[in-house]
């Protein structure tokens, strides 16, 4: 028997709601109950009315039922505000494991009048949400992101969502529940800090690769020294170097790169937990491409990616040791 | 710079935060500063200044002052109302109670929940205003207020950006739009009840209009005050009034006199004794009349001379008679009310045969008024009038009174010791008040038993609604003389000196107040009598319906729509079936919403079952377009005009034009020719 029945109601509820990327808010999955402020306005309203019975002020009594009045017609605004709003989940960017993942939703409005105060959560059992507001404009649309912490690598199910609002007098609240279908791949986190990168490996066919001069320097690739020719130097991470506001430069290592592969092996990652064996060779992946150089990857149980270089290659990898 | 333009340049480079606070700090102050005139000075003054203080600190963006500051200001302010009020329990001192709450919690916003009960304490003081006037700019202003109150809530539930002032006011003034149904229907059938508890003592303070004493100089003060007192509508034919000189109102009987002011003192005892009605005689027909009586803070009603039977009156509100005649109710008047009475113009009343009981009403304190005692003497000693008792001896006192060089001013300075020796013999002017007492004074001198009636005499008839309205200007003071046979008998000593003062519409004129004086000469008088009489018309219209919406009107409301036997439940059973009424209407149209279609999804429905008809059966994804393709080739030449209708559907949808409405495909989609059935081709 669950410790709280309504919690245990509330998961059965929301484990049949249908998942979906485009929820339409409508008369029957919008929800709405008075808040705390919304008592307090009713004891309020409890209170001006003795105080109009018992002083006899018929002008006391119309207050009374103006605000009541106003509160009724706040109330529909309230659930007019989600009400025929309709919500569409971007398909989500994956995300390095213990970072925030955010996923983006779209609202649209098609009614003649904006929509204020609406508000889009993750939600958990217990926590306090994070809630993050946008106001959707008339026949427009407006975008929210949500950021939420994934538990671990691999592919997941997106948490439950929901959206509230309080407006337009935060005496009632509107929710909706979403269970998006969509699902986030999940990196593993990399190792903090990085190790340094593993020697290179020859190519078959060819002799012993000598090993990388100091810590922090790679096969292929060496700090520049001054007096290295201008050719040797690798231009594309130098751009990259100076757009993010670092001065370094870094120059190919002609007698080492000559000859050698760079693998990362996920079982030679030299420690012995299999998850901190992926989280370093996961820095590794970033570092190498970081660096600009090619890799090839070896994941546990045999299976390999051919050495190779840029964004897509790099993701395949994460993929692969998000997966493994 | 236009100033209008700076200001809204300066509201436009405020930060949000202080835009809000200012804006609410603003409703307050308009909330607050009509309870100025009724709260302790020392409250208002630290109320505004609390709310200036708050709009400093907004304004230049510094941090709110800390707990322990707010706590003493709090401490101070409670022990400030305590010294003022000696409680803080009761009607005057909560208001000025919630006011210090009011402005001490704008110190204290720190989140949603501070906010929230700012808005809350504002409702209360809202509603306190009511206490002190339920007037029709009152209930205006408070319009205004409750709007602003609204609008600043609103605001504080749009997070994103910097919405304007004016988006969240209009919301307000929608969500007020939307509730005003939901007030009308509760306002006329929330059934009215008699107060749940006893109110509190202290709402005899305040007091306007006629008291329970009568001191040289204080009618005066009314017959400058232009307000109404009271409206009349008599229910005679065609409404018409009874003749001026039977239009007594009458007021408190004031039978003690101790030299300077004339007290109902001694008979507040005799109060709770019912009167006896044996000893009252009425002869002729009554006039009906139903009055609206202005708050007066006081319990007692106003009616013509003399009502022998209860005014009717609303729900948990009685009255009796006390033995002077005067008609009291339970609890001091505190809203406008309305009552129904009939009055005989002609009546007795009073012991016939002189008896102890009339021993106080001869009283005079001894010293007083020496040379009044001396003429009182020098009559009695008159052989002629001795043979004609006290008739003949009053007679005669008017007469002095008509001949003997008196005037009525209503500026007759201070009086000294002997007030009535200084109206006979020095000053010979005053109004009402010194006349009738000096008049008494004389009678009692002359062992007559005399007293003064206070009330209102006269009025004036309202053109626009034709209500008779009695202004506190109409205030008066009179006299009654007993006399073996009859009993007490009025004598208007006023109406010997000053005969304009009563019996004839004109009144002494009560000089112009500069705000009057200024209009004068913008508006001709004739104007702005007529204007007046219509803002006193409207504002009877207000108290008649709104103010005076009693538990009897509504069951009136009851009957008139066929319910026989009305009662307060009558009232909740039809407050019942409203809502049930509103709800199902709800409901309805959430169902009508639910199946309610796209009109243009509705048409490409219809022609899709026609082709289907047709034998062309297509699946409910294809658009427009690849219908007419499929229909095409299905019917070639047959299938051409659908095919245009159905690209004109199309068209429709994507970019309206003048000759492709909804409305017009609808027409032409019922003219159109279908092909006609064929069997499927092969594909």
């Amino acid at each position: 028997m669950p410790k709280n029945p309504l919690a245990a109601l509330r998961r059965w509820w929301q484990t049949r709601l249908p998942a979906t990327d485009t929820l339409a808010l409508t008369q029957r999955n919008v929800y709405i109950l008075p808040t705390g402020s919304g008592w307090m306005l009713a004891l309020t309203l409890l209170v001006l009315l003795i105080a109009s019975i018992n002083f006899q002020l018929n002008l006391g009594y119309l207050l009374t039922f103006l605000l009541a009045g106003s509160a009724a017609a706040g109330m529909h605004i309230c659930h007019a505000t989600l009400r025929g709003t309709e919500l569409r989940l971007l398909p989500p960017e994956p995300a390095f494991q213990g970072q925030a993942a955010t996923l983006t939703v779209e609202l649209h409005n098609a009614r003649r009048s904006p929509r204020h105060g609406i508000a889009l959560a993750t939600w958990h059992e217990g926590g306090a949400p994070h809630w993050a507001w946008t106001d959707v404009p008339a026949q427009g649309a407006a975008q929210v992101h949500i950021a939420f912490k994934p538990p671990r690598r691999g592919l997941h199910a997106l948490p439950l969502l929901t959206a509230q609002t309080l407006f337009p007098l935060g005496t009632f609240r509107a929710w909706a529940w979403w269970r998006p279908a969509a699902q986030v791949l999940v990196y593993p986190a990399p190792e903090v800090p990085a190790a340094p990168l593993p020697p290179g490996e020859p190519r078959a066919g060819q002799g012993h690769a000598t090993r990388a001069g100091g810590a922090g320097e790679f096969d292929g690739v060496r700090a520049y020294r001054r007096g290295d020719p201008l050719k040797l130097v690798v231009w594309k991470k130098a751009a990259q170097a100076f757009a993010t506001g670092g001065h370094a430069l870094v120059s190919r290592d002609a007698q080492q790169s000559q000859g050698t592969d760079l693998w990362l092996d996920v079982d030679r990652a030299g420690l012995p937990d299999p998850e901190a064996r992926i989280a370093r060779v996961t820095a590794w992946v970033l570092q190498a491409d970081r660096l600009g150089l090619r890799w090839g990857l070896r994941l546990p149980g045999g299976a390999t990616i051919a050495p190779g270089e840029g964004a897509q290659h790099r993701r395949r990898c994460l993929e692969a040791l998000a997966l493994c | 710079m236009k100033p209008s333009s700076r200001l809204a340049a300066t509201l436009a480079s405020m930060p949000r935060d202080t835009r809000d606070t200012l804006f609410l700090l603003g409703v307050i102050a308009w909330i607050v500063l009509p309870l100025a005139g009724h709260l302790p000075p020392w409250a208002t003054a630290t109320c505004l200044a609390l709310l200036a203080w708050r709009g400093q600190l907004a304004w230049r963006g510094r941090p709110l002052p800390g707990r322990w500051v707010i706590g003493v200001l709090l401490a101070l302010a409670l022990g400030a109302t305590l010294l003022t009020h000696r409680t803080i329990l009761g009607r005057d001192a909560g208001v000025t109670l919630i006011v210090m709450l009011l402005g001490l919690k704008t110190l204290e916003l720190h989140g949603r929940r501070d906010a929230m009960v700012v808005f809350f304490l504002g409702f209360f003081t809202l509603l306190s205003n009511f206490f002190f006037s339920q007037a029709l700019p009152v209930a205006a202003a408070m319009l205004l207020a409750l709007l602003g109150l609204l609008a600043a809530l609103v605001n504080a539930h749009m997070p994103v950006g910097r919405p304007p002032l004016a988006q969240s006011l209009r919301m307000a003034g929608r969500m007020a739009l939307l509730g005003a149904p939901i007030m009308a229907a509760l306002f006329v059938l929330f059934p009215r009840m008699a107060p749940l508890w006893g109110l509190p003592s202290d709402l005899q303070s305040g007091r306007t209009g006629l008291s329970d004493d009568m001191r040289v100089g204080n009618i005066a003060q009314l017959a400058l005050d232009d307000s109404v007192a009271l409206r009349v509508r008599f229910l005679t034919p065609q409404g018409a009034p009874p003749a001026q000189h039977q239009l007594y109102f009458r007021g408190p009987v004031l039978g003690q006199f101790d030299g300077r002011e004339w007290r109902a003192g001694d008979t507040i005892h005799l109060r709770a004794q019912a009167p006896d009605l044996a000893l009252f005689e009425t002869q002729g027909t009554p006039i009906a009349y139903e009055a609206t009586l202005e708050p007066h803070q006081r319990p007692w009603l106003l009616v013509l001379d003399a009502a022998r039977h209860a005014p009717e009156l609303p729900e948990g509100t009685t009255a009796r008679m006390s033995p002077d005649l005067q008609w009291v109710a339970r609890r001091p008047l505190t809203s406008v009310l309305r009552y129904r009475a009939e009055s005989y113009p002609q009546f007795r009343y009073g012991p016939r045969e002189r008896g102890p009981a009339l021993a106080p009403y001869t009283a005079l304190p001894p010293g007083s008024n020496p040379r009044t005692r001396a003429l009182a003497a020098e009559l009695r000693a008159d052989p002629r009038l001795a043979q004609g008792g006290t008739p003949a001896l009053v007679d005669a006192a008017l007469q002095r009174l008509r001949t003997g060089g008196y005037t009525y001013t209503l500026d007759p300075g201070v009086y000294g010791e002997h007030t009535a020796d200084e109206f006979w013999f020095q000053r010979k002017e005053g109004f009402c008040e010194h006349i009738a007492s000096a008049f008494a004074v004389l009678m009692r001198a002359m062992d007559v038993p005399a007293r003064i009636v206070t009330g209102y005499q006269g009025g004036d008839l309202n053109a626009v609604d034709g209500y008779w309205t009695v202004r506190q200007s109409d205030a008066h003071a009179w006299a009654e003389v007993w006399i073996a046979g009859q009993g007490w008998v009025r004598v208007d000593p006023t109406g010997a000196v000053a005969p304009s003062r009563v019996g004839q519409l004109q009144r002494l004129r009560a000089p112009q107040g500069l705000f009057a004086g200024a209009m004068g000469t913008v508006i001709s008088p004739g104007m702005a009598q007529q204007l007046r009489a219509v803002w006193e018309a409207v504002n009877n219209g207000w108290n008649q319906w709104v103010l005076n919406y009693t538990q009897g009107r509504q069951l009136d409301l009851l009957r008139a729509l066929g319910v026989s036997t009305p009662d307060w439940q009558d009232l909740l059973r039809l407050l019942g079936a409203l809502v049930c009424l509103a709800a199902g209407g709800g409901a309805l149209w959430a169902l009508w919403e639910r199946h309610r279609t796209d009109p243009w999804v509705r048409l490409l429905d219809q022609a899709r079952a026609r082709l289907a008809r047709a034998g062309l059966a297509l699946p409910a994804h294809l658009p427009p377009r690849a219908m007419a393709a499929r229909a095409q080739a299905q019917f070639g030449a047959d299938g051409t005009p659908a095919c245009a209708w159905l690209l004109r559907l199309e068209q429709a949808r994507y970019a309206p034009l003048a000759d492709a409405s909804l409305a017009q495909l609808q027409r032409e989609l019922r003219r159109l020719r279908w092909p006609r059935r064929r069997p499927a081709s092969p594909p």
